[in-house]
Formats: C-alpha cells, sequence, structure tokens
C-alpha cells in the first residue's frame, strides 16, 4: 500500500469530465512551455484558444503550473492515459495541435524538436506523416534540429564572442612581434658595436702585419722543401686521425646503456634479465594493459591503456633488437 | 545533439576547473573543441544545460513508455540519452490503485463501523487520561 498523496496532476486528472482531454492539456502545456520568445499571459491565451473544444471542464491555471515546474511524472502520466486512449485520427489531431502551439509563425525551438518527435513516437505516427503535416501547417520542411554541443553551431549563433576572441588573439600576437622586434634592434645595435671594435684590431693587425711580411718571405723559400715533407706525413696522420674520429662518432650515437635499464623497468625487470625473461614479462604485460579490455569503461580509460600498452611495447621492441 | 557530459565522464553539475581539466586530457582533438566552445564559456553552456535537461526527461520518458526504438529517436540523441529501463511501474496503474484503495477505504468508513470505532477510540482515550490524572494525584497526596 503506498502511501504517497495524490499528486496535483493527478487530482486535476480525477476531477476532470475527460481525461484524456485534460492530458493532451497537458502535453501542450508542456509544449508552450518550451516555446521561446513568448510571454506567459501569451502562453495561457494561446492554450485556451487551442483547447477550446476539449470537454475536461476545469481550469487551465494549475495545469500549466505543472507544465512549468517539469513535472516529469505527470508528464509521464499523460502520455500513458494519451496512448492508452487516443483513436488515430484523434492522435493525428493532437500532433496537428501540438505543432501549431509550438510554431505558430515562430521558429520551432530545438526543445520543440524533440518533443514533437517524442509525441509523434508515443502517438505510432511515421516519420513522413509527421513531415507532411509539418510542412502543411507551416509551409517549412521540418528539418534536423541543430546541434549546439558542436563548435559549428556557436560559430553561426555567436559569431560576436568568436571575432572577440579572434581580436585578443591578434593583439596577444601583436604584442609579442613587438616584442621580439625589440629584442632584436638592439641585439643590432650590439653588433655593429662590436664590429666597429673588430674593424680597428683588424686595422692595427694589418700594419703589423706588413711589416713582419718581408722578412718572412725570405725564410718562406727555405722552409717550403722541409713543409712538404712535413705536410705527407701530416696528411697520413690526419687520415688516421679521421678513421678514429668516426669510429668514436659512431660509438656516441650508440645510447647509454641506461636506456636497456630502463627499458627494463618498464617491463618491471631487474638490470641483467634474461631475454627469455623480457619475453614473459612482456606477454604479461601486454594481457595487463591491452587496450581492448578497457573497451567497456570510459574512452578515457581506453586512450590510458593505448598509451601505457604503447610504452610497454617500445621497451620490448628495443630490447628485442640490442639485447 | 551530444551528451558532452557523458563522453568527458563528467556530471551535469561540474565545476570549471572540471570541465577545463577533462577538456586537457581529452584525446580526441574534434571533442576537445567542441567541448572548449560549449562548456568553458558561461553564456553557450546555460543555453546548452537547458536543453540537455530537457534531452534527459525525454530519454526517461522514452525508456519509462518503452519507446527507446522509436523512428524518431536515433543517433547521436539516442545513443547519448536513452537511459536503461528502469522498474517505474505505470503511473496510471498507479493512480487506478490509489484510488481503488481511497474508495475501499472510504466504503468501510461509510459503512457504520467508523463512527463507532471512533466512539470506542474516544472512549478508551479518556478513560487511559483519567487513570494517568488519579495516579498522578495520589503520588502528589502522598509525596
Amino acid at each position: 500500500m503506498s502511501m504517497a498523496r495524490f499528486s496535483p496532476f493527478e487530482l486535476v486528472l480525477l476531477k476532470s469530465r475527460s481525461q484524456v482531454d485534460t492530458a493532451t492539456l497537458l502535453l501542450l502545456a508542456w509544449v508552450l512551455v518550451h516555446r521561446q520568445h513568448v510571454s506567459e499571459g501569451q502562453r495561457r491565451r494561446r492554450l485556451a484558444q487551442v483547447t477550446a473544444q476539449f470537454r475536461h471542464g476545469h481550469e487551465l491555471g494549475p495545469v500549466m503550473g505543472i507544465a512549468h515546474s517539469q513535472d516529469l511524472q505527470a508528464i509521464q502520466l499523460a502520455a500513458e492515459i494519451l496512448r492508452k486512449e487516443c483513436s488515430k485520427e484523434r492522435s493525428l489531431s493532437v500532433l496537428h495541435q501540438s505543432i501549431t502551439v509550438a510554431t505558430d509563425d515562430g521558429e520551432l525551438s530545438l526543445a520543440n524538436h524533440y518533443i514533437l518527435r517524442f509525441l509523434a513516437d508515443l502517438l505510432n505516427v511515421t516519420p513522413t506523416t509527421l513531415s507532411t503535416l509539418f510542412y502543411e501547417l507551416t509551409g517549412r520542411p521540418m528539418g534536423a534540429p541543430e546541434d549546439p554541443s558542436r563548435h559549428t553551431y556557436w560559430q553561426q549563433h555567436n559569431p560576436d564572442y568568436f571575432r572577440q576572441k579572434a581580436r585578443d588573439a591578434a593583439a596577444e600576437q601583436q604584442a609579442r612581434e613587438d616584442a621580439e622586434r625589440q629584442a632584436q634592434e638592439k641585439a643590432e645595435q650590439r653588433e655593429q658595436k662590436k664590429q666597429r671594435k673588430h674593424q680597428e684590431k683588424q686595422r692595427q693587425q694589418e700594419q703589423a702585419h706588413a711589416r713582419k711580411e718581408q722578412t718572412r718571405q725570405e725564410r718562406e723559400r727555405q722552409r717550403q722543401r722541409d713543409d712538404q715533407q712535413r705536410r705527407e706525413q701530416a696528411q697520413r696522420e690526419q687520415a688516421r686521425h679521421e678513421r678514429a674520429q668516426s669510429e668514436r662518432r659512431q660509438s656516441s650515437h650508440t645510447p647509454p646503456p641506461d636506456r636497456t635499464t630502463r627499458a627494463l623497468a618498464v617491463l618491471g625487470l631487474p638490470p641483467g634479465a634474461s631475454r627469455g625473461d623480457v619475453r614473459l614479462a612482456y606477454r604479461r604485460m601486454a594481457q595487463l594493459h591491452h587496450p581492448d579490455r578497457f573497451f567497456s569503461e570510459s574512452e578515457h580509460q581506453v586512450a590510458l591503456a593505448s598509451a601505457r600498452f604503447q610504452r610497454i611495447k617500445n621497451a620490448y621492441d628495443y630490447l628485442m633488437q640490442t639485447y | 545533439m551530444r551528451d558532452l557530459y557523458q563522453r568527458l565522464s563528467l556530471s551535469s553539475e561540474a565545476s570549471e576547473l572540471d570541465i577545463q581539466s577533462a577538456v586537457e586530457r581529452c584525446q580526441n582533438s574534434a571533442l576537445r573543441q567542441d567541448a572548449d566552445t560549449v562548456l568553458a564559456v558561461n553564456e553557450h553552456r546555460e543555453t546548452y544545460d537547458t536543453l540537455h535537461q530537457t534531452l534527459s526527461d525525454i530519454g526517461c520518458l522514452r525508456a519509462r513508455l518503452g519507446l527507446t526504438h522509436g523512428a524518431h529517436w536515433q543517433g547521436d540523441v539516442a545513443n547519448d540519452f536513452s537511459l536503461p529501463p528502469d522498474h517505474a511501474i505505470s503511473r496510471h496503474d498507479e493512480l487506478v490503485d490509489r484510488v481503488s484503495n481511497a474508495v475501499s477505504l472510504y466504503n468501510r468508513w461509510r459503512r457504520w463501523r467508523g463512527p463507532w470505532l471512533l466512539v470506542a477510540m474516544f472512549a478508551t482515550g479518556a478513560g487511559i487520561g483519567s487513570v494517568i490524572g488519579f495516579a498522578l494525584c495520589l503520588g502528589l497526596a502522598t509525596g
């Protein structure tokens, strides 16, 4: 035995002379509540106008109040009654009324898009029937509702926001460029000073050089013979040196042994583990962290798992190549 | 219309900080952009939340009325806002139950037993009251 009291809508329904009419009334009021740019008085007048033929015999005020409070249980009750007691013709006329109430020469609001479709499903009206009915009544195709969960919707409906954002970004960019230009100018000034100093030094050096030049030329000739011999020897030496250097370069390309221990740590192994251990550990870890295991959980979990799995796989691949 | 909160695994009352961190964590760049535009701007979020509330209501109604696979309930909306059927019973049946319950109570009351029961209860109540009063008087007199 339920101890709950009768809800306001149930009381209205019990007093009503026609339950179907009361239920329809509530659903129409629900549609009206979700219509935008309409005042409360207009809503009530419209509801009274549409339901002039109804035989419910009670006030509209409480029904409107219930619709405003978005009482799901009341709406569910109304929907059940409507589904139970509506003939085919009656259901079309209910849909007709709700479309006129939802639009009359205004835009169909997004919420009403979904409410009308809900009513159509409730009354067993096919999509083609609904769209023809809508077209006949409003002279416009019904179309798919727009999607405010997308970036493009807001680009269309709130371009001011995006303009402001672009302006802010441009101002920031400008400020950054200005700062860069100033820094560059300072650097150039410094550079010029340096160059001037450098030039003076060079001039002094050249003078000293000219003096030395004469004495050197004489010595030069004597030295040339010795030099040739020495050069040959140097070439031989250089070739040897280059060979050594290239070898050293190659050895610097091979990463530090520390990477191996890190890769082993990723697989949960101590340094010095054998190849077989690595393979076993990899299999165990791959089973544990495979993204498919997290398929039933959130997208975020799957993404995290695939990142982990990738890391494990990289470590394994590296160890298999070098170990 | 998609349920961005569900897709970011947030509750619809999530604070701005939560939303921000969830957006940063999100791996899908398209979803990240959408969430950044819709949820991070208060004005957009209000509009979105209103519609979100309505759609959740409709999803709940559809689940209770067995309309989760209707011809007009498909695509993103159906994917994100369909609820599993709960065990709420039909409101109409419940109403009928309650009315019949009330009617039977009323009838029982009307069948003479009611007034006599009332009289009997009043008499027992008065009796108990007088006994307690007498006991108190005795206690005061002796003490």
